[in-house]
């Protein structure tokens, strides 16, 4: 038990010094990666070490006679989770949300703090000694609390009442419902039946299962399959697609969506919201094929009116590309991300 | 006195030249140990990478890079085309970031990812900002990043050997053993004399903003190329995503930028005299009010970006002297721009990437200071291929398809001149718009909810339009004109400063229909459009932004002053009623 607590002691007392030397920015903030896709398992896998290290230095500490009084610990586990959001999680989260996320754990840690009678009391303590003030040094305690917190209300309302501007916050529908069908150039496509014509086999005949195979491999880098390379000369059926595919990908598309299709193309920093990131399991590994097809030949124009709010500069690519090209672009990003086309079964 | 110091270093500089000219003709490199520029030391070659290394970079390279680097690494891929500066044409060896003296082959050890002694391994990994290089760092890991450079190195240079020690040497700069030298006042100043000494200037331009030498400069592949703008330090290639760091400026300094008209001044300059440039360029780079670097969001390598364009009040005139106070104290906003890729004509390099905006305000007008950096000053010398209000015009695009004749790069600098231009674009009505619906992003949403736009041009003219839909001509508006002016305009070495005034829109005066009312603490939607008229730039062919919102601030209430101090005695009084309830209580008395 004691091995593994201090074990667990030992991971706490690591992360902590990692975390604040992020804050302090004495240790680069990169140390310990986020790596894309991968990030929210990350971070719940990170926040389940830190709470099996509290664990173990609290009890470390208990069996050194240091224990924290209940009082601390729950002041120090609320403003770690405040510390961690804000300088732990990357792309940073709102101040708005932030605070959502705090008023949560606040109540969280009052829950514990208040789950018995006994614990309850022993963290009111504290409180209590202050304002009964029986030592000189609570009484100092005392007499600071009585003139600092009105002067910090009072600043904090200030703070609140002078004008400010701050960005407004917009939510917007990632996957808005396709329609059931859409026209492009003249030809009507209906969203559940319609296949992508270039997702065929050596035999030229539709095949899903086969153009699965050959996909690039997921996991870091994802690289193409070491014997199925789009740009071999004798490349034919899928793979031939693919190649003409990412040529076009490359003519039009990176300037936003990027050369690793992540949403950060030479364009991608002057917009709001950043263009869609395909490498990221949210967006076109969600989808059908066929959405994409809608969404690409419609554009950020082409939204229903739950897509709002239209801030997306994707152009209905219709006026741009043939059909066939659309769906050899499609076809690239599966190819280059390794995701599988969602189907309708 | 003056002139005989530039005759001497005139006389020095060609010196310099013929030494070099000597050392090259006569193979140069056996003297190199006794002529070894000031801060570099020999070095030696990396040896071959592994064969099972090579073949492993091939699927690198083939799944992440041929797309713009092409099948033979020629930097001719399908992406090459649209893209200036075009990929790197590995074919010759010719890299330009470096730590190695000018004109030789960077440091690449395949076995040896260690930051400072690996070129080649940080350009993968940093990216080479400004460029459509990215950083492939996250993406790619550190083996494969390393695999595919042994594979390009080996397999894709082709007019050099990286193992050849006949005709290779490395003579690399001692970055890190180096210590730079404070960047005071006085450091500065050597610099910015040195500048003009060393004829930086010639090419960079007065100011820094790479508008020198802007038409004439070639690289070794025949494709214009230009100085880099001192200003924007997040965009030097070699700022590997550390932009304010003086010693990236040292290095190319003392490197040169080989395939480039970008020397190495490693031999006719010290090591002290290369600190005070780069301290001196490394000032001029854009900063805060208070000289602290601007904040640089790492995803994006450009300086972070806040939405809110805040405009300040005035009590009376709103100065149009760009110099003014009121103009000097009010705080800007970066507002970064992309090509407008939605319509034809497609613009996929937009010269112009960043404005920066203030905004006052008074009782009538809001006026809006526009200041961005252009290396030209472009008035139009030929007629417009189209009206600047059309949209979707069909016009044939260059060709896509790869070989250099059509590409964006063997266009730049031969584009018909147009004219610089901005304009700004609001909602009207925006108030109206039921949430969740919001002025569609470009051009309007339809007649019902049009946007309006007021362009300035550089020569001279300000005009209005409506827009009333994403492929709807803009429509050109007479009456409003008289209601807007230019207070100030001038293009100054390679920075346009416009200022632009409006009417802040009430009910009697202007259209509410057609014109945008400015509400104080409202936001309201505003788009920015920027042309460079060199890059044939003109009607829909621009550089655009996001949507960003003008916000006036409203002056603090009186409120803020008092209920605070109501709130702070207030809680004097709770405090006062908790302590005598818990001093009751304890002496067993109850209220």
């Amino acid at each position: 038990m004691k091995a593994l607590m201090s074990v667990g002691a030992l991971i706490g007392a690591i992360g902590i010094l990692l975390l604040a030397g992020m804050i302090l920015e004495i240790v680069p903030s990169n140390t310990v990666r986020l790596v894309e896709g991968y990030m929210p398992m990350q971070v719940l896998f990170e926040l389940t070490l830190f709470v099996a290290g509290f664990t173990g230095l609290s009890y470390m500490l208990g069996t050194m006679g240091m224990a924290l009084p209940r009082f601390w610990q729950g002041i120090s586990f609320w403003c770690f989770i405040l510390l961690y959001l804000k300088y732990r999680v990357y792309p940073p989260i709102p101040f708005s949300v932030r605070a959502m996320y705090g008023t949560v754990s606040l109540i969280a840690v009052f829950m514990w703090v208040s789950a018995n009678e006994e614990d309850w009391k022993k963290f009111k303590q504290p409180i209590m000694n202050v304002l009964d003030a029986q030592s000189g040094a609570n009484k100092m305690l005392r007499y600071a609390y009585l003139v600092l917190l009105p002067i910090l209300i009072g600043g904090f309302s200030y703070n609140a009442m002078v004008p400010k501007s701050e960005e407004p916050i917009e939510l917007r529908t990632v996957h808005p419902a396709p329609p059931a069908s859409t026209k492009v150039h003249g030809k009507t496509y209906t969203l559940q039946t319609s296949q992508n014509p270039y997702r065929v086999n050596l035999e030229g005949k539709f095949d899903q299962e086969y153009s699965n195979a050959n996909i690039v491999e997921q996991g870091m880098g994802r690289l193409m399959k070491p014997n199925a390379n789009p740009w071999d000369k004798d490349a034919q059926g899928y793979l031939k697609y693919v190649r003409e595919g990412g040529e076009i990908f490359f003519q039009n598309c990176h300037f936003c969506h990027g050369d690793n299709l992540n949403g950060r193309g030479l364009h991608a920093f002057a917009f709001n919201p950043i263009p869609a990131n395909f490498t990221d399991p949210g967006t076109i590994a969600q989808l059908q094929e066929t959405f994409i097809f809608w969404r690409v030949a419609k554009g950020g124009i082409g939204l229903p009116n739950e897509g709002f709010p239209w801030a997306s500069v994707m152009p209905p690519w219709e006026q741009h590309l043939t059909v066939d090209e659309i769906w050899k672009v499609i076809l690239f990003e599966y190819w280059h991300t390794g995701y599988y086309p969602r189907t309708w079964d | 006195m003056k002139n005989s110091f530039s005759l001497k270093a005139g006389m020095l500089l060609t010196a310099a030249f013929g030494v070099i000219l000597v050392a090259g003709s006569t193979g140069g490199l056996a003297f190199a140990d006794e002529a070894l520029p000031e801060g570099f030391k020999k070095g030696e070659l990396a040896p071959e990478p592994a064969a099972d290394m090579i073949e492993a970079g091939k699927r690198v390279y083939f799944t992440k890079c041929v797309w713009c680097h092409g099948v033979d690494g020629a930097g001719d891929g399908p992406g090459a085309d649209r893209l200036w500066p075009r990929p790197r044409n590995f074919n010759q060896g010719t890299f330009k970031i470096r730590r190695t003296a000018s004109g030789e082959l960077p440091l690449f050890d395949a076995k040896k990812p260690t930051p400072g002694q690996n070129d080649l391994f940080e350009t993968v990994t940093h990216g080479l900002p400004g460029s459509a290089m990215p950083s492939w760092e996250g993406i790619l890991t550190e083996e494969q990043r390393l695999q595919v450079l042994a594979f390009v190195t080996t397999q894709l240079v082709k007019d050099r050997k990286f193992t050849d020690k006949q005709s290779e040497a490395q003579t690399v700069l001692q970055l890190d053993d180096l210590k730079p030298i404070p960047a005071t006042e006085e450091s500065v100043k050597k610099g910015a004399e040195l500048v003009k000494e060393k004829k930086c200037v010639e090419c960079h331009g007065t100011e820094g903003r790479g508008d020198g030498n802007a038409f004439n400069l070639k690289d070794d592949w025949g494709f214009s190329i230009q100085p880099a703008d001192w200003h924007k330090c997040w965009n030097f290639r070699g700022s590997r995503q550390d932009p304010y760091n003086v010693k990236n400026i040292f290095r190319t300094f003392s490197t040169g930028i080989n395939g480039t008209p970008m020397p190495s001044f490693a031999d006719n300059s010290t090591v002290e005299e290369r600190w005070h440039i780069a301290n001196f360029v490394n000032s001029l780079c854009e900063r805060e009010a208070d000289g602290t670097p601007l904040a640089i969001d790492p995803l994006a390598d450009k300086p972070k970006i806040n939405f809110v364009v805040s405009s300040g009040v005035v009590e009376g005139e709103i100065p149009a002297d760009p110099e003014h106070e009121l103009w000097k104290n009010r705080a800007r906003r970066y507002v970064a721009m992309g090509g407008q890729i939605t319509h034809k004509p497609r613009n996929f390099v937009n010269r112009i990437d960043d404005i920066w905006v203030k905004s006052l305000y008074n009782d009538k007008h809001v006026v809006f200071m526009f200041q961005w950096d252009d290396r030209t000053k472009s008035v139009a010398t030929g007629k417009l291929p189209w009206a600047p209000t059309e949209v979707n015009i069909d016009v044939k695009e260059q060709d896509p398809k790869t070989g250099e004749e059509g590409s964006i790069a063997a266009h730049q600098n031969n584009y018909t001149v147009y004219n610089d231009a901005i304009a700004m674009e609001t909602a009207v009505k925006w108030k109206e718009l039921p949430a969740p619906i919001k002025p569609r992003y470009l051009f309007g949403s339809n007649e019902q909810y049009p946007v309006d736009i007021v362009k300035w041009e550089a020569d001279g003219s300000l005009r209005a339009f409506e827009g009333t839909g994403w492929d709807k001509d803009f429509a050109e508006r007479d009456t409003y004109e008289e209601n807007i002016k230019i207070l100030h305009s001038e293009w100054k070495d390679g920075r346009w400063t416009v200022i632009i005034q409006r009417p802040l829109g009430n009910k009697k005066d202007q259209d509410y229909d057609e014109d945008t009312f400015f509400e104080m603490g409202q936001y309201i939607p505003t788009v920015f459009f920027a042309w460079d008229g060199h890059n044939g730039d003109a009607g829909r062919k621009m550089a655009v932004s996001a949507f960003y919102y003008t916000f006036l601030e409203p002056p603090t209430p009186r409120e803020a002053y008092i209920y605070p101090v109501v709130i702070a005695f207030g809680v004097v009084l709770l405090e006062g009623w908790v302590l005598t309830r818990r001093s009751n209580k304890r002496k067993g008395k109850t209220l």
